[in-house]
């Protein structure tokens, strides 16, 4: 039993909450693992939004607050006001952060509050039973799109590049996928670094699957993200790194 | 006359009540425990050529795009609860200052915050007083399946009569269960037509005044309208009240639950009644008068903390009552507790 | 009929609903008064799944009640949640393969165990377990058997499709009708989720698999380069099986520990 779970994991709050088979899961160990390596579980306040995200609220051994659906950025934006010293992070889905929550996400990346907002994708409002969200991929069928969304929609919402257009240029902003555990980790510790560090905003999404609603076993559920990761290119988004280049 | 015999939820009988008054567009976002509302109207509108909906980025955007297409003479509504029904206080805030026509199906669930997603009665405040005004504004409170049908079509039957804010209360229970109903066959007769008339002569409406007799004016025509509406308004519904010496006053599923426990205290001799408000504001003062006059003791039970006996207890200002409040926030009673708080066990 | 109240408790995603359900429909094709309501919550997926069920010929006006006529758990995790509804005139039904019958709540009426996993692994599919508990509890209930098999049919809609899934239902449902309810000797429960944490060494590794958290969701089976793993016997939290790994194979890439949304696997080398 070297290093099963992460040691910032809260043993008591396991097995967790999330469904089998969930990214979340993916993410908030990865997390853990950032946490225990950059030895910040004891410096972190981790803002929790409402959705499936909700069932992390009791994950790890670090403080905790659950907010309401979509206000996740604005509370953490006040605590980080009010306690610089912190590491504030946000943690939310697309339904919270790109629907009801976008325009608290996109004001504080603008004003390029040292925060730490990291987004879970996986394409539906997960908790309410699989509706189309903000990132549902045209043509998917969900509760809300029962003969697939619609192809007059956009492409999709595009969270890292939009915020990109309007962030700081020492804003760190990403997109990565649960299909790279190492590299999600590198990515989570990279843009809580640039909080520590560099005291301005950062964001990662991350491609997530969802096997409940989707309905998919494991080997679709990966096929299923493979395609979300042609729509939803992985990469940094960081505009100093294009300026150097 | 009935039409047909089904086995539904509440959510979906919602949702066939609101085709049957009429309505052509939805708009919602998701939220336990009214999602199926959403869902079923768009499974509905996806086979129709009539019936549209828009899935908005969140409730303050759904509510407001009701009040678009009213404006526009579209029969539109919105379906919410909880923490939904919070953010729709601002498009229902603008709907009562302009009287426009506003339907918003409310299933509640347990606060503040967003506590449970599965029963309560704690929205009542909110859905008569939640606005920055006075609640101008009609609150109708199912206690069945068969109601989410019948009260669907009654709320947009007076929104577009009266143009008062309309809201129907269900509960997270009423939503998802799922019982025998008999839809009756008559439908509301809901007339729209365009707030903004698009004539030679053009409308303007403002909702922001200059000063304080620009607003008055107003409101007292809105206030003097209401206290007109009111007698064609008010619902409610007596059971076992002939004699009563106890008074039950209950609403929405907790009166269902009322009604069970009367029906069994009856049958053991107990002298004891409902009185069930169908509507909470306005409230049917006149007929609860009457049936307090001879009882010796009002019993008030609700899944939320005095925010009816509030309503009760200003209705009944001007009489002598014995009161007793049995609040359970956010928590349902079943008959066997009702009979037990009523023999005082 | 004097109208019935009815608990049915068991693991999310084990088909608690569709028995409820299919109760349900039938019971208002056979012109019953009925009232179904789910338990419902945030935490939906990883608690025990609960349903309400009460069928009769009066007016059912409010959809939960206190104490049950009918009490039926079908996983050991959900024996916590039906306490409160058995009293002195509670039938008490359990899968006595995967409930142990000594951790029920005492002072039930009566007892009636129904083997259903056991039965539903040995003499037809896993799946259909809870067909074999639907059977049952019509002919209990008293329901007409043909409504009932229809209902079945239109809420398993597409998976009937394929012959092979339908005749196994029928099968179990037609088994679950003329089962002889356990009464005194009840079969043992091995169809329980281990609590044992297990170790596997050998080839220079160690595995370790935690099957109190493993939810089976199989992400480590698809996720292993050289198909070093599989399902086996042991069941974990969901009473799900939990992967076998067979070391001769691994190759200690660390694939299956990075991707286990659950923490319940881990292979290290060993000098």
């Amino acid at each position: 039993m070297e290093n099963i779970a992460p040691i910032s994991w809260k043993k008591s709050s396991k097995p967790h909450l999330f469904c089998p088979g969930c990214g979340h899961g993916i993410v908030l160990k990865q997390l853990g693992y950032a946490f225990d390596e950059m030895k910040i579980a004891r410096d972190v306040t981790f803002g929790i939004d409402i959705g499936c995200s909700l069932l992390a609220w009791n994950f790890f051994d670090a403080d905790t607050i659950q907010t309401h659906h979509g206000r996740t950025t604005s509370v953490m934006v006040g605590y980080k006001m009010a306690k610089p010293e912190r590491i504030a992070l946000a943690y939310m889905g697309d339904g919270g952060g790109y629907a009801i929550g976008l325009q608290a996400l996109l004001h504080a990346a603008y004003r390029n509050n040292p925060v730490t907002v990291i987004l879970v994708n996986n394409e539906n409002y997960a908790m309410t039973g699989g509706q189309s969200s903000p990132t549902t991929p045209v043509g998917m069928v969900t509760s809300t799109s029962p003969n697939g969304k619609r192809a007059e929609f956009g492409k999709g919402l595009h969270g890292p590049e939009l915020i990109s257009e309007i962030a700081a240029p020492n804003a760190y902003i990403a997109r990565v996928s649960i299909s790279n555990p190492i590299q999600l980790k590198i990515t989570l510790k990279k843009a809580i670094e640039n909080q520590v560090k560099n005291k301005v905003f950062s964001f990662v999404e991350v491609l997530s699957i969802c096997p409940t609603n989707w309905k998919t076993n494991a080997k679709e559920s990966f096929e299923i993200l493979r395609e979300a990761e042609k729509l939803y290119p992985i990469k940094e988004f960081t505009k100093e790194k294009e300026v150097e280049k | 006359m009935t039409e047909k015999k089904l086995l539904l939820t509440g959510n979906e009988a919602a949702v066939l009540g609101a085709i049957a008054a009429g309505a052509k567009i939805m708009f919602g976002y998701p939220i336990t425990p009214a999602t199926e509302i959403l869902q079923g109207w768009i499974g509905k509108a996806d086979k129709s050529d009539e019936l549209q909906y828009l899935q908005t980025e969140d409730e303050i955007a759904a509510g407001f795009g009701v009040l678009g297409a009213v404006l526009a003479g579209e029969i539109a509504f919105t379906a919410s609860a909880g923490p939904g029904h919070v953010l729709l206080q601002d498009p229902l805030s603008m709907a009562e200052n302009l009287r426009l026509p506003f339907v918003g199906i409310m299933m509640q669930r347990g606060g503040p915050s967003t506590g449970t997603v599965n029963f309560s009665q704690q929205e009542v405040n909110l859905a008569a007083f939640g606005g920055n005004g006075d609640g101008i504004r009609l609150v109708y409170s199912a206690s069945s399946v068969l109601e989410m049908y019948t009260l669907t079509q009654e709320a947009f039957q007076m929104a577009w009569r009266y143009r008062f804010p309309t809201i129907l209360l269900g509960d997270g229970y009423l939503g998802k269960m799922k019982t025998v109903v008999e839809l009756p066959a008559d439908r509301a007769d809901v007339k729209a037509e365009p707030i903004l008339k698009e004539v030679s002569e053009s409308t303007n409406i403002r909702n922001c005044y200059s000063s304080e007799a620009d607003l008055a004016e107003v409101l007292q025509k809105n206030l003097a309208d209401w206290n007109h509406a009111r007698k064609s308004l008010v619902l409610s519904e007596s059971y076992e009240l002939d004699g009563a010496e106890t008074v039950i006053v209950a609403h929405g599923l907790v009166a269902s639950a009322a009604k069970d426990a009367v029906s069994i205290l009856r049958k053991s001799g107990v002298k004891i009644g409902l009185f069930r408000p169908i509507t909470l504001h306005p409230f049917d003062t006149e007929v609860l008068k009457k049936a307090v006059a001879k009882a010796k003791k009002v019993m008030i039970f609700e899944s939320s903390l005095n925010q009816l006996a509030r309503i009760v207890k200003y209705e009944l200002a001007d009489q002598k009552v014995n009161y007793e409040e049995v609040s359970k926030p956010a928590e349902g009673f079943t008959a066997a507790e009702i009979i037990k708080a009523v023999k005082g066990k | 009929m004097k109208t019935v109240k009815i608990i049915l408790a068991g693991e999310g995603g084990q088909g608690i609903q569709t028995i409820a359900k299919v109760l349900s429909d039938a019971a208002f094709k056979a012109g019953f008064q009925v009232a179904y309501i789910p338990s419902f919550g945030v935490e939906q997926r990883g608690t025990p799944s609960l349903a309400y069920l009460t069928i009769g010929e009066e007016e059912i006006r409010y959809p939960r009640f206190d104490t049950a006529d009918y009490v039926v758990v079908l996983q050991k995790r959900a024996i916590k949640v039906i306490g409160q509804f058995v009293d002195t005139n509670t039938t008490l039904i359990f899968d006595s393969s995967a409930v142990p019958q000594a951790l029920l709540p005492k002072g039930a009426a009566t007892l009636l165990g129904i083997p259903a996993t056991a039965i539903a692994n040995s003499d037809f599919i896993p799946k259909v377990f809870n067909i074999i508990v639907t059977g049952k509890l019509s002919q209990i209930l008293k329901l007409p058997k043909e409504l009932v098999f229809e209902a079945v049919g239109e809420t398993l809609g597409k998976k009937f499709k394929d012959e092979k899934i339908k005749k196994a239902n029928e099968a179990a449902f037609e088994f679950g009708c003329n089962f002889e309810a356990e009464t005194d000797k009840f079969t043992k429960a091995t169809f329980t989720p281990s609590e044992e944490n297990i170790t596997v060494k050998g080839h220079g590794k160690v595995a370790q698999i935690v099957p109190k958290r493993c939810k089976g969701c199989g992400i480590c089976v698809e996720k292993c380069p050289v198909k070093a793993l599989s399902f086996g016997e042991t069941l974990g939290v969901f009473a799900t099986p939990v992967p076998d790994i067979d070391l001769e194979r691994c190759i200690a890439c660390g694939n299956c520990y990075r991707f286990c949304p659950d923490a319940a696997i881990e292979v290290w080398k060993v000098s």
